[in-house]
């Protein structure tokens, strides 16, 4: 079976958990609903004893009848019945309408409590696990969850039924209850078996479902690139892979489920037959009466249910702790980011310090090493250099994105790794590379970053950026819908929308990620404005591509392989005739005009 | 014929008019089993009800002593082991029917995404899409397994019991066929309170996942903005209303009225027997028998709540499904289209075009391409560049007016042909979390390793390559975040190369290059240039100024266009990029508009 396998190992967070860790895992959440769950395995219980109550009234009406003759009362027995059953209508709905409330929210929770652990995972955790994946954690293995509580409350109630059974056979027959109970056992031992072979299987469907999930999103996502390189049939072909070995896991799966109970059922058959014949022999001996033998019988059935449920539930628990265990793996993984206090800065006037860093990514992969640097608050520093060298990661870490190895890093002289990460953040304004932005309006996005803004700020806001002029362009003006990741817009709308994001915020850090490379020419003049007005009055770490916002910085930083080649401004750096002379020679040359003539010979 | 741009040429074609059709078409796949999921539960139902028969038989021999006790005992025994043996071939049967049902609606799901046109999939968000290819096949699983099953064994619970009742005494009918009457009613009913429950629940759980995919994919700048409260709040809220539908739907579950009825029916039978009894119609034994039975009524009774959910949460989770299937999709991959290798002629005639009822993105643009020119196209941002280029491959189609590719309008074109010649860098790179060799040859899966090194060389993207550990094997992250812009954009630009188009797109996508090879990705974008035709849009003013036409776009309409130098004597608008570099522009010429 080892093939259908392939590619379903677990996550690097996985862990196994301990059957005794799983249940006071699962009871922390149980607990704050303990008594509606108890309300209904009791309503389970009651539900069940009235059934049973069943056939005793039957067998009591008939005796009744038997004993009076023609002229006996039938009203009564009827009545009785019928009260009964009404007894048991009444316990069903009291546990349905409880039962419902108790899974809704063990499941809201525990939903919560994963959505909450993703959104502290530092970006090195998403640069690891597909999110479609993470997705399905989330939601999937949440609603798979549901079963544990469902069969906790079954499982409580069937408990004590069956001891409430047990009593009742010993008390119309000891011998008779022995024989039974002689072959729980056996029972209980199909029903470990099961367990494992359930357990395995089905975390191997937990984990095909996740890999389904993560097609998906990404073929979807991607679906334009497939279309214009007419690329369908070869995604196709893979899904259909993904697809197929979902089948047969699952198929694996379903089998083993169904199982279980007929199994069961069938010994149950055999323990049924046994008493028939033995209770059947005793009677015709004389030992027992025939009407013990008959409720004897009766009783049996009603006591092999709830066993044989247990059994069965075992199992079947097997599926919601598959899915529990993976949601607690994602609760439990380990954050890289780790802060030592939680020291709320009110106001930060942004002089950043480097001390003797060390970064990697990956182990193996240094992108910093020993790196030092001192930005005074209130600086524009131009970041410069090759793709890899160091830029981006150098943003980051200001962000507390990404967890350092060795070395300080010091945000107005404090360690920032003593400040609380999100009152740190509120500090710092931060446009990525590619902008995202979230389905919804224009304003809903420039508000993103700051809820709590009236739509006149929002307003104002985007009126300063590009001299607002791009809003005329929107369909809706600045109440256009943006689509999903922002599909609606122009990647240069996009990015206007993203700086007027951190504008309303007011960050005293504000870093630019290449946020300004692919706006075009004609707005490119109107955003160096409004960039002009963002940086203002506040610390900027800029990675620049354009050639008016690096003559602009205070300061120019060259960067080679995680190392300060050079720094300075624009003129003192060119006058310098080092690397950057060289890297504005090959980089930012070609958007001055003498270049842009000579290019003609270049692509000539 | 549903239209579409991908179909798979033996897909098997199901009937897609209505939900039940559907399932049943693609149920009835299975005929063998089916007929077993049928039969079983006869075969089992029947032995099931012959145990008390058999049971009470016994009772008769140890009360009257005449026959074999034994010989009793064997019988309840065989009915009991034929039963068993049946329930868990039926379970067998319809567990395989349902992972094919799975599995099979998923395939034409993701078939029909396949070939869904742009338009479709910029409406749909990709969460909701996951939880309807996830959760709502998994609803389709329950459907068949339990669901309809348990219909089976409903019906036949009803069925057989009655049946059996019947052959001990007709007239003990009477209170049984009026419960099943009322029964029916009472179920309708309520199927019809639940389903609007459970439809409303699956919608919501694709709202959740929705939300849920997109805080995640836009974690960066929910960190970054600190807003992970917002996201916490909005996920919640969503999760919640998601509870709120649940328990809505439990306490529809708890009103549930046979289950009562059930018990009435059950008192009446009674009473109805012991008259009988009374009159010495019926012994004894006949009593215990037709109450054993009446209590087999009360499974089909009690599992209805579960089946009448299970079957609802399949009937709503296949509309979910269908839904995308059957939505209409504008652009079919026209198979019997023209075929031929592209010159590269391109015309635009006065093409208008708007996304739905949206002011126009683009009017009466006019103007044409001959083979192996470089346009570049120019405008500000939101102007309709990139919409006018997605229009040549037909991601979408015009409104108004035609583009012509040699002369021979782009929609009469076979998609195939079409798009296999036209390559498009967007501006949006988006990489497959895969190995870079892989995304590279993603337009040429057979391609050799000499083929995409040499396309990377082109591209200026074999150096970085190899400087990671594992080179071309390298895996690239989710969505590709390992990588710069730079990386990425040369990655693409590769993969162009190895396709070998004859039209290229390249929009705005080498603005975010950053290295020092500025150069030679200046030549490569030159070279990759020649002998094709190339839509330019780009920031690059070098690559404007030497383009072989340009046209400057504002808000949709074609402002100007000629050369650099026409345009600089006679666009306003063109004049506008050049404005800040510190030199002397022609005078403006006073044009009669074209």
């Amino acid at each position: 079976m080892g093939f259908i396998m392939d590619g379903l190992d677990a996550e690097e967070y996985d862990r196994q958990y301990s059957d005794g860790e799983l249940v006071k895992r699962i009871w922390h959440y149980f607990k704050p609903r303990r008594k509606l769950m108890l309300i209904v395995a009791f309503a389970i219980m009651a539900d069940s004893l009235a059934s049973t109550a069943i056939p005793i009234t039957i067998s009591w009406g008939v005796d009744e009848v038997e004993r009076s003759g023609a002229g006996a009362n039938l009203a009564l027995p009827t009545l009785v019945l019928i009260g009964v059953g009404s007894i048991a209508w009444v316990f069903n709905l009291i546990r349905r309408w409880y039962s419902s409330r108790a899974i809704g929210d063990v499941v809201l929770s525990l939903r919560e409590d994963a959505f909450n652990a993703v959104m502290d995972r530092d970006l090195s955790f998403y640069d690891r696990f597909p999110s479609g994946k993470i997705v399905s954690r989330v939601t999937s293995d949440t609603q798979a969850f549901t079963q544990v509580v469902d069969l906790t409350m079954n499982l409580l109630s069937q408990v004590l039924l069956i001891m409430l059974l047990i009593g009742y056979l010993f008390f119309v027959n000891v011998t008779l209850t022995l024989i039974t109970l002689a072959l729980a056992p056996l029972i209980i031992i199909v029903s470990l078996a099961f367990r494992n072979i359930a357990r395995k299987t089905v975390t191997q469907s937990r984990r095909v479902a996740a890999e389904v999930n993560k097609h998906i999103q990404e073929t979807i996502s991607g679906i334009r690139v497939a279309k214009t390189f007419r690329q369908e049939n070869a995604v196709y072909d893979e899904f259909s892979d993904v697809n197929h070995q979902s089948y047969k896991i699952n198929l694996v799966t379903g089998y083993t489920f169904s199982s279980i109970f007929p199994i069961l059922n069938l010994m149950a058959g055999f323990g049924t037959v046994a008493l028939v014949y033995y209770g059947g022999l005793r009677a015709q001996a004389g030992t027992i009466s025939a009407g013990e033998w008959f409720l004897f019988i009766q009783g049996i059935g009603l006591f092999w249910f709830p066993l044989t449920s247990i059994a069965s539930f075992w199992s079947q628990f097997q599926l919601g702790l598959a899915a529990g265990e993976r949601i607690f793996a994602l609760l439990d993984a380990e954050p890289n980011v780790v802060q030592h206090d939680n020291v709320k800065p009110a106001t930060i006037k942004g002089d950043i310090t480097f001390e003797n860093m060390t970064f990697a990514y990956k182990e193996g992969e240094t992108v910093l090493d020993d790196f030092s640097l001192h930005i005074p608050a209130g600086q524009t520093m131009a970041l410069v250099g090759h793709t890899g060298s160091g830029k981006s990661s150098i943003t980051k870490l200001v962000a507390r994105f990404y967890e350092f190895q060795s070395g300080k890093l010091l945000i107005d002289g404090q360690d920032i790794r003593s400040f609380h990460l999100e009152a740190y953040r509120k500090h710092i304004g931060f446009v990525t590379q590619t902008p995202f932005l979230f389905d919804g309006t224009v304003v809903d996005n420039i508000r993103y970053g700051k809820q709590e803004a009236s739509t006149e700020e929002v307003f104002t806001v985007a009126q300063q950026v590009g001299g607002g002029d791009w809003i005329r362009t929107l369909p809706r003006g600045l109440h256009t819908e943006v689509g999903e990741r922002g599909g609606n817009l122009s990647m240069g709308q996009r990015q206007l929308v993203a700086l007027a994001r951190v504008l309303l915020q007011n960050p005293s850090i504000f870093v630019l990620d290449e946020a300004t490379a692919s706006i075009d020419p004609l707005t490119e003049t109107l955003i160096q404005e409004g960039l002009d007005v963002v940086m203002q009055n506040r610390t900027s770490i800029i990675i620049a591509h354009r050639l008016s916002t690096i003559r602009n910085a205070d300061r120019i930083i060259v960067l080679d392989h995680g190392k300060i080649i050079e720094e300075g401004t624009h003129n003192q750096l060119l006058e310098r005739g080092g690397h950057y002379a060289d890297l504005y020679n090959t980089y930012f040359r070609h958007q001055s005009l003498d270049y842009i003539e000579q290019a003609g010979q270049l692509l000539a | 014929m549903q239209q579409s741009e991908f179909t798979v040429e033996d897909a098997y074609q199901y009937n897609q008019r209505g939900v039940f059709r559907w399932l049943w078409s693609h149920i009835s796949r299975y005929r063998l089993l089916v007929i077993a999921s049928v039969l079983f539960p006869v075969l089992d139902l029947g032995l099931y009800a012959m145990v008390p028969v058999f049971t009470g038989r016994a009772v008769d021999t140890v009360i009257t002593g005449e026959g074999s006790l034994w010989r009793a005992t064997l019988l309840v025994w065989a009915a009991m082991v034929g039963s068993g043996l049946s329930f868990w071939s039926t379970s067998l049967a319809t567990e395989t029917i349902a992972q094919h049902l799975a599995v099979d609606t998923r395939e034409e799901l993701y078939r029909s995404l396949l070939g869904k046109s742009q338009i479709f999939h910029d409406r749909q968000r990709v969460g909701d899409i996951m939880a309807r290819a996830t959760e709502d096949v998994f609803q389709l699983n329950l459907f068949v397994s339990p669901g309809l099953r348990f219909v089976t064994d409903t019906i036949l619970g009803i069925v057989v019991p009655l049946l059996y009742i019947g052959l001990i005494s007709p007239s003990l009918l009477l209170v049984p066929v009026i419960f099943v009457f009322t029964y029916i009613i009472s179920v309708r009913r309520y199927a019809s309170r639940l389903l609007p429950v459970i439809r409303n629940q699956r919608n919501q759980y694709g709202k959740m996942n929705s939300v849920l995919e997109e805080s995640i994919s836009g974690i960066e700048v929910v960190k970054a903005s600190t807003q992970e409260w917002f996201e916490r709040i909005r996920f919640g809220r969503n999760a919640r209303w998601f509870r709120d539908l649940f328990v809505r739907q439990g306490q529809i579950e708890a009103r549930y009225l046979p289950l009562l009825l059930f018990g009435i029916a059950l008192g009446f039978t009674f009473l109805h027997s012991l008259w009988l009894w009374q009159q010495g119609v019926i012994g004894l034994a006949e009593i215990v028998a037709v109450m054993g039975l009446m209590n087999i009524l009360k499974f089909p009774t009690f599992i209805s709540i579960f089946s009448i959910t299970l079957l609802q949460g399949g009937i709503a989770g296949a509309e979910r499904i269908l839904h995308i299937i059957t939505a209409d999709t504008d652009i079919d991959q026209n198979i019997e289209g023209h075929q031929a290798k592209i010159e590269g002629k391109l015309t635009f005639k006065d093409v208008t075009f708007h996304f739905g009822d949206g002011k126009p993105v683009l009017q009466s643009i006019d103007f044409t391409i001959e083979p192996g020119q470089t346009v570049a196209i120019v405008g500000q941002t939101g102007s309709g560049k990139s919409t006018l280029t997605q229009l040549v491959n037909r991601t979408y189609d015009v409104t108004e007016g035609s583009i012509l590719v040699d002369g021979v309008d782009v929609r009469d074109w076979n998609i195939a042909s079409l798009r296999s010649q036209i390559a498009n860098i967007e501006q949006d790179i988006f990489l497959f979390s895969r190995s870079i060799r892989e995304n590279i040859a993603f337009g040429m899966p057979d391609a050799t390793t000499e083929m995409i090194e040499q396309a990377a060389q082109d591209a200026q993207a074999h150096n970085f390559i190899s400087s990671f550990g594992e080179g071309y094997d390298t895996e690239i992250g989710d969505r590709g975040v390992m990588l710069s812009g730079g990386q990425r954009q040369r990655i693409a630009l590769a993969r162009a190369f190895l396709a070998n188009p004859r039209i290229l797109i390249l929009d705005d996508s080498t603005s975010a290059i950053d290295s020092a090879t500025e150069d030679e990705i200046q030549k490569a974008i030159g070279r990759i240039q020649e002998g094709r035709t190339t839509l330019l849009i780009t920031h690059r003013l070098s690559q404007i100024r030497w383009a072989d036409l340009i046209v400057v776009l504002d808000s949709g309409k074609v402002v100007g266009i000629g050369t650099h130098e026409d345009l600089l004597r006679t666009s306003p608008h063109y004049r506008r990029i050049f404005a800040r570099y510190e030199i002397e522009l022609p005078p403006l010429e006073e044009l009669t508009p074209a």
